[in-house]
């Protein structure tokens, strides 16, 4: 009986755990330093879906270029419209110098983030902003405005989901493997979540990248990926050890992530293909949600080839 | 041909049945694909009724769903969200602000006695209100000029009314702004009123109407027979005294009228009324369309509004389409290159379970969008990865020098766990975000998991049935189809068999 491939984990074990625990460090850092930031305060950039607030979206009608706007005039036309306009002159209307002005595309998008307002307030920047800097394509204008009770309620429904999901997984490989198989396999997406979470802490730290209701789906899917990848490695060393019973475990677990090495890689290069496509060609809206998944797909790959089988070692007796 | 090329015509009769579903059953786009503005309603609890049950909301529901009615958009929907919210997509509605006023307000109509020895109250706050409005007469009829409005701005007077009223002066007013005093000089004048039974609850019926002198909207009221008796009860009770009848609407008093000495004996009969406040066309029809859906039983918040433009989302679908349709381009050169005719095989048996997931959208319906089409794109990764499994196992059992067809037979039993596994534990996933997500994420999850549960199917049957069927091809029926005849150790071995 030949192998696919010589692997020799349990030689490099500490290597692999050297690396995991390094990345996980880093992103525990990057977590820290956001959660000690003054603009962040969480241990991830909350976006206007878990915070509550206003997003503007206007798209310019230019010809080839877009000329260059200053932010800041925009955003002091819109301060302006504190005094100027009819649905702001209650005592209780919003702040409107905390507004946040991206220009996106090569300034062909406008994006402004406000603090929560109503309809009809909304409705004035809008019209102010096509006013002062048009022309705009009036079809491509998008507004959405979240109250702040929704928001931490769609932040509350997120972490739940997400903890019932890796809980059902748990009894799932529970049932199917046992508890060292299942704990193991929990203990590998957590680690990836962990990864995908540090890397955008980071992201959120430096670049103001925010995650949003798409990053807990993308968290979810991981999950999913990572323990589907595991599920697969740990499969085959439990049929490795049902065949051939004279080989010591350490020796099987080898064998397995030989076996199944082609398999994973060869998944993960499909599921990264399209993935790459949405990156490169998908527009602004999906752009961090693939990247999630790409950062995911990756982790996943290393936690079930490397990390989730070199454990397993440590958890036998011979 | 033998038996088993039964599931291969089985095969290719679904796939015809989804072909015909796609093309003549149209797939429902979630608003960020097609446009329109999707509100988020929450209810809110009260000091009488602090838990809000499904009964509560149930109520809620049923006069919003009215008043939506009564906004004219097509295709409106309203559907309840989790234990206190409501869900209302626009289809193709650009600016949500009107309807977020017609929904937001209670809408509570009361009619109202005045409270005894308040007439000298009454007649100032009455002339206050009459000056105010020639004001906002006067200057709508004049487009807010700036004259006008720095001749108003100087005057006394009114500044002393909107300090006392607590808003805060500017130095430009419009029209807008003495609306606002007005509204505040109604509910002042409504306290000087004492409630009745009868309520907005009584109405059959709310129209409007222009008055031919004044060219002011009005408008019309029916009771029901209940309710028309206790209108003829409360005018006959204050007919022919100096105590008026105040038409209240949450708590502002739109109009009050004195009832003449002569419905002393049996009070107004008929059943029916009309509120004559100074409206615009748009007022009298936004309280009509609130007054016939009657009060809100609890008042609402609007937590969400999402306005999305009609072209924005064509250009989503178009994009993120052009994306994946490469991505799954490579994906299949990349499986031909790999698996030779097993791949092409593949990439076939995923062309059909595209085919088969589409038409149960279609059918279901399931309401696509954005993060919807990526919770699809990820479906055929996992169904890609069902085929891997498969034939990474068929190219170790040829490596072992199994003959073909025993290779093929074995490379599904044994990859058979790992793809239940592997497919259970999205599946898992899938459902926990489908039943706790909320919006979107629901999408999401809803088309992932039919994708797993399709591509469960396509991997174990259709791949195998097709794989099947061209095995009964002898030209076809050669180890060196699936793999390099150089990987296997024992080359000698009969091809064919």
């Amino acid at each position: 009986m030949k192998s696919n491939l010589n692997v020799q984990l349990y030689k490099n074990r500490k290597v692999v755990w050297l690396v995991s625990f390094s990345l996980s460090i880093i992103s525990i850092i990057g977590m820290l330093l956001c959660y000690r930031s003054s603009t962040i305060n969480a241990p991830l950039n909350l976006g206007l879906d878990y915070t509550g607030g206003t997003q503007i979206t206007l798209e310019r009608q230019c010809n080839n270029i877009c000329i260059e706007l200053n932010t800041s005039d925009i955003s002091n036309k819109i301060i302006a419209l504190k005094n100027s306009d009819k649905n702001f002159n209650l005592n209780t209307s919003p702040n409107l110098s905390r507004s946040q002005i991206q220009l996106l595309d090569n300034s062909k998008l406008i994006s402004i983030r406000l603090p929560f307002l109503s309809a009809e307030q909304s409705e004035s920047v809008v019209s102010e902003v096509k006013k002062s800097f048009g022309p705009f394509i009036n079809e491509n204008t998008s507004v959405e405005i979240i109250g702040p009770s929704l928001g931490k309620q769609l932040l509350k429904s997120s972490l739940i989901s997400l903890l019932f999901a890796f809980l059902g997984i748990a009894l799932y490989i529970n049932f199917r493997y046992d508890r060292r198989y299942s704990f193991l396999a929990l203990f590998a997406l957590l680690h990836d979540v962990l990864i995908v979470c540090g890397v955008f802490s980071w992201l959120g730290y430096i670049y103001n990248v925010e995650v949003d209701s798409l990053f807990a789906v993308s968290l979810l899917t991981i999950a999913g990926y990572s323990v589907n990848n595991t599920v697969v490695v740990f499969d085959r060393i439990r049929e490795k050890c049902l065949i051939d019973k004279q080989l010591s475990f350490k020796y099987q677990i080898d064998n397995a992530v030989g076996a199944t090495l082609t398999r994973t890689l060869y998944t993960s290069f499909t599921t990264l293909l399209p993935l790459i496509c949405i990156l490169i060609w998908g527009g602004s809206s999906l752009y961090w949600f693939a990247f999630a998944l790409v950062i995911g797909v990756i982790a996943g790959s290393w936690s079930s080839i490397a990390l989730a089988p070199s454990l397993l070692s440590i958890t036998s007796k011979n | 041909m033998g038996r088993k090329n039964y599931w291969f015509l089985f095969i290719i009769i679904f796939a015809v049945l989804s072909i015909f579903i796609c093309t003549k059953i149209p797939f429902q786009l979630g608003l960020d694909l097609r446009g329109g503005s999707q509100l988020t309603l929450e209810v809110q609890p009260t000091q009488e009724i602090t838990k809000i049950t499904s009964n509560e909301i149930e109520g809620v529901k049923a006069v919003l769903d009215k008043r939506v009615n009564g906004l004219g958009v097509s295709d409106s929907q309203l559907q309840t969200v989790g234990t206190n919210q409501l869900l209302l997509e626009l289809p193709g509605e650009q600016d949500p602000s009107g309807a977020a006023k017609v929904l937001g307000e209670t809408a509570l109509l009361e009619f109202r006695i005045q409270k005894n020895g308040t007439e000298a109250q009454l007649r100032d706050l009455q002339t206050q209100r009459n000056s105010v409005e020639s004001i906002i007469k006067l200057l709508e009829e004049n487009n807010n000029s700036a004259q006008l409005i720095k001749e108003i701005n100087i005057n006394n007077e009114i500044n002393k009314l909107f300090e006392k009223y607590n808003i805060q002066s500017k130095q430009i007013l419009d029209s807008e702004e003495f609306k606002l005093l007005r509204n505040k000089i109604n509910t002042e004048i409504a306290t000087l009123f004492e409630p009745t039974s009868l309520t907005g609850k009584y109405l059959t019926n709310a129209g409007r109407r222009q008055d031919q002198n004044t060219n002011n909207w009005e408008v019309t009221l029916t009771f029901n027979s209940e309710g028309g008796e206790k209108f003829a009860d409360i005018t006959k009770s204050i007919a022919g005294t100096s105590r008026l009848l105040g038409i209240v609407i949450d708590g502002n008093s739109y109009s009050e009228a004195s009832v003449g000495k002569q419905f002393e004996s049996a009070g107004i009969t008929g059943g029916a009324a009309t509120i004559s406040g100074n409206f615009t066309s748009d007022d009298a029809r936004n309280l009509e369309v609130q007054l016939r859906g009657g009060a809100l039983p609890l008042p609402i918040d609007i937590i969400q509004i999402r306005t999305i433009g009609p072209s924005l989302g064509t250009q989503n679908i178009r994009i993120s389409l052009i994306a994946a349709l490469t991505g799954l381009f490579f994906v299949g050169i990349f499986m031909i290159f790999i698996y030779k005719l097993a791949g092409f095989v593949a990439v076939l048996a995923l062309s059909f379970y595209s085919l088969f997931t589409l038409s149960i959208y279609a059918l279901l319906p399931v309401t696509l969008t954005l993060p919807g089409i990526a919770g699809f794109i990820l479906s055929i990764g996992m169904a890609v990865d069902a085929n891997v499994l498969i034939f990474e196992r068929l190219k170790e059992e040829l490596r072992n020098s199994n003959t073909l067809i025993r290779s093929i037979d074995a490379s599904f039993k044994n990859a058979f766990s790992s793809i239940i596994d592997g497919h259970l534990t999205t599946l898992i996933s899938c459902i926990t975000l489908f039943y706790l997500g909320t919006g979107f994420v629901k999408g999401f999850a809803a088309t992932l998991g039919i994708g797993v549960v399709l591509s469960l199917f396509t991997a174990l049957t259709c791949t195998k049935a097709i794989l099947k069927f061209l095995m009964s091809y002898q030209g076809l029926r050669k180890i060196s189809n699936f793999i390099n005849p150089k990987q296997i150790p024992n080359a000698s071995i009969n091809p064919q068999q």
